[in-house]
């Protein structure tokens, strides 16, 4: 596979968020605001691309019947610093993303990507494979904050968009509105990539869309009736 | 120095080996034996977990037979090759085996039954059968709605002219069909019964010629034919004992309703049949 | 402040009001995942709530004796950890001397590991300053909270089943709209616990 190929299938092709529907709970919970969308899909990709690099390194040296253990802790550790050096630079996003910064830790989208990737090819490309996840993630996760901010509260970034005129919907900002946003977001994906010939990933079909799905089989857990996170 | 930096490590490493050594000693001292028979067994099954065999699945099947609480006999899918198979796994004599199959005990295609209302609602023989028991004027009969159609793995039963037909040769006597039938329509027979009887109605004779035209109005002709003392009619309704029956036949010859059927017959006629169906669409 | 009427508020505001699920967006994944069948959102509901009770009486204790205050940074690591091994732990305990439970809980625990809610609900308790006892109300709350959304929505996901959708919006689309809606319909139970116990959680 090519460098290129491998930077730009999170990009588009396996965007985390919108394609494998991945990484779920964070992309719901802080997109009430561009920028919490944005501040939380670079701390997740910082993460993302030191524990590929991390895993990809010792790739031949972690045990594989203890890996998953090990993958957890190299990411906790990296969730710790990124959270140290919000803390101490941006404290307003750190306050804003709240107990959402620690749960990067059982982001699938981390733990998918070591256990597909990372853990199978070189640093250089395991890294580049990170950048690029981590690229789609704040897309899409920028993409739903500005939506939900643009329509939610009429601004942008702050910046008012909408005259205060004109009421907001309010309900964007809260809980339904996520989940709403969230999926025409992904039905519109979905027709996208009909449009170009694909067939989209079925998530709700059971395992076969998960990024564990391997490790699940693997474990005997993983069924076509679906039976896991 | 300790503080900041060694301390935290020696934390973080120390909470890793508790859990490290109480998993290791953990996973020592309560593993649980698993029987090497049961993978076994398991391999001689059919796979399909119909559920036939009265247990959740094959996987449950095999342990319930290891464990010595299940009989080798009761996979109707497999028969007496699989039974035979278990039994040399576990060093056991087995029998032969009756194959069964799959009987739909109704005869009533869409035109023939009288249908007093248009069911418009969700397909599926349940949910038609919640609304008075059906769009049937007959309680007893198929629906033709085909929940005994998802519910088989082999794909042995399908829905014609809406009447459910079994078809014998890929039938494997599982019962699943059966379970799900809310008219409980469905019997299970042995394979080797020619002559059934296709309805269930038990009402009155009279009542019945109103509701079907093709339903059993306990006549009593078979009965009376039947040198073998085989068919009885209880309850208005002609029942075999299959081990009377002799398939002669003769009572399908004086049945007014045409309700007795004789199978071997029909699985000649079968491929002719087919063949209709297949020009009508 | 009376202990009795404080739990109940709690309760009736973790379950309802700030329902994990649909108003905290913490498990998501399984509550999308898992909830197509019935019984196994009750099998997976009634295991969250297990793992959860026992994740906080043991991440609770750690926390307050062992890191805080000078290693309080290391929570999410020591927490991770801890649960992880757990978790393992009580499926060999299961697998072991309750048989029975073990079947019908077991393929659901390994994977409650990496289950934003549990986690989150330790670091919660946590960060709200609970004492022990107040954790376990709380942590307790949280898992009946999940297993009512799971089993409402196993209801709703079977009716969508049944219903003709336009093309883009089959599987995860339609889900997550009709996942907004009982949300939405969650929201009506803001203020109650405030309502009918006075208190303020």
């Amino acid at each position: 596979m090519k460098s290129k190929d491998i930077l730009f299938n999170g990009i588009l092709k396996e965007n985390p968020t919108l394609v494998l529907i991945l990484g779920t709970c964070p992309t719901l919970a802080v997109t009430t605001q561009a920028s919490n969308g944005l501040g939380m899909g670079l701390a997740t990709m910082a993460v993302l691309i030191c524990s590929n690099i991390a895993i990809s390194l010792l790739r031949n040296i972690i045990p594989d019947k203890v890996r998953i253990p090990c993958y957890i802790v190299f990411i906790s550790g990296f969730v710790i610093i990124v959270g140290l050096v919000m803390e101490a630079f941006v404290p307003s996003l750190y306050d804003a993303l709240g107990l959402y910064l620690d749960l990067i830790v059982v982001n699938c989208i981390i733990l998918g990507r070591a256990e597909m990737f990372a853990s199978k090819n070189t640093v250089f490309h395991s890294m580049l494979d990170g950048i690029g996840m981590g690229i789609g993630f704040t897309l899409a996760l920028l993409m739903m904050g500005s939506i939900r901010e643009i329509l939610g509260s009429g601004t942008w970034f702050g910046l008012t968009i909408i005259p205060s005129s004109i009421s907001p919907i309010a309900i964007m900002m809260l809980a339904p509105g996520g989940f709403f946003v969230y999926g025409c977001l992904i039905a519109l994906v979905n027709t996208i990539i009909r449009k170009r010939g694909g067939t989209p990933v079925d998530k709700s079909n059971g395992c076969m869309g998960c990024a564990s799905f391997d490790a699940c089989r693997a474990a005997g857990t993983a069924s076509e009736k679906g039976g896991c996170c | 120095m300790f503080e900041a930096y060694i301390l935290p490590v020696l934390i973080v490493v120390g909470v890793g080996l508790a859990a490290g050594v109480m998993l290791m000693l953990a996973a020592k001292f309560m593993a649980v034996e698993v029987d090497e028979r049961v993978e076994k067994v398991r391999a001689c099954l059919p796979g399909a977990n119909c559920g036939g065999c009265g247990y959740a699945g094959c996987d449950d099947y095999a342990a319930h037979i290891v464990s010595g609480e299940a009989p080798l006999t009761a996979c109707p899918p497999g028969g007496t090759a699989v039974a035979q198979a278990i039994g040399a796994v576990l060093g056991q004599e087995v029998g032969e085996m009756v194959p069964m199959v799959a009987v739909v005990n109704c005869s009533a295609t869409k035109d023939q039954a009288v249908h007093p209302m248009d069911y418009i609602g969700r397909k599926g023989c349940l949910a038609a059968s919640l609304l008075y028991n059906g769009d049937m004027a007959c309680q007893f009969g198929c629906l033709g709605y085909g929940d005994c159609v998802d519910a088989c793995k082999y794909d042995a039963i399908h829905v014609v002219d809406g009447l459910a037909r079994v078809d014998k040769d890929l039938c494997t006597g599982c019962g699943a069909c059966s379970v799900v039938c809310p008219h409980n329509v469905i019997s299970i027979n042995p394979h080797a019964a020619h002559v059934v009887v296709a309805c269930s109605n038990t009402d009155k004779g009279a009542q019945t010629r109103k509701k079907c035209s093709t339903g059993c109005i306990g006549c009593k002709k078979c009965e009376k034919q039947c040198e073998y003392d085989a068919i009885k009619v209880i309850n208005n309704l002609a029942v075999i004992d299959f081990d009377k029956c002799t398939s002669c036949g003769k009572c399908v010859d004086v049945c007014p309703q045409h309700v007795i059927e004789n199978c071997f017959k029909g699985a000649v006629a079968g491929p002719a049949e087919d063949e209709a169906v297949a020009a009508e669409a | 402040m009376n202990n009795t009427v404080f739990f109940l508020a709690l309760l009736m505001e973790t379950i309802l009001v700030s329902n994990v699920v649909l108003a905290q967006f913490l498990g998501i994944c399984p509550f999308l995942g898992v909830s197509r069948k019935l019984d196994s959102a009750i099998g997976m509901g009634v295991a969250v709530i297990f793992v959860l009770l026992l994740a906080t009486a043991v991440t609770w204790p750690i926390y307050t004796y062992l890191l805080y205050p000078k290693f309080a940074y290391l929570q999410t690591l020591v927490f991770i950890l801890v649960i992880a091994a757990l978790v393992q732990l009580v499926e060999i305990f299961l697998a072991r001397f309750v048989p029975a439970l073990y079947k019908s809980l077991g393929i659901y625990l390994p994977l409650i590991t990496t289950n934003c809610a549990v986690l989150g609900v330790t670091i919660n308790c946590i960060d709200f300053e609970y004492n022990f006892v107040t954790s376990l109300v709380y942590a307790f709350g949280i898992g009946v909270g999940f297993l009512l959304a799971m089993v409402l929505f196993a209801g709703v996901r079977s009716r969508i089943d049944e219903s003709g959708i336009p093309q883009s919006f089959r599987g995860m689309p339609i889900t997550l709209i009709a996942a907004s809606i009982v949300s939405m319909a969650f929201m009506g139970f803001s203020g109650i616990a405030t309502g009918i116990f006075g208190i303020s959680i």
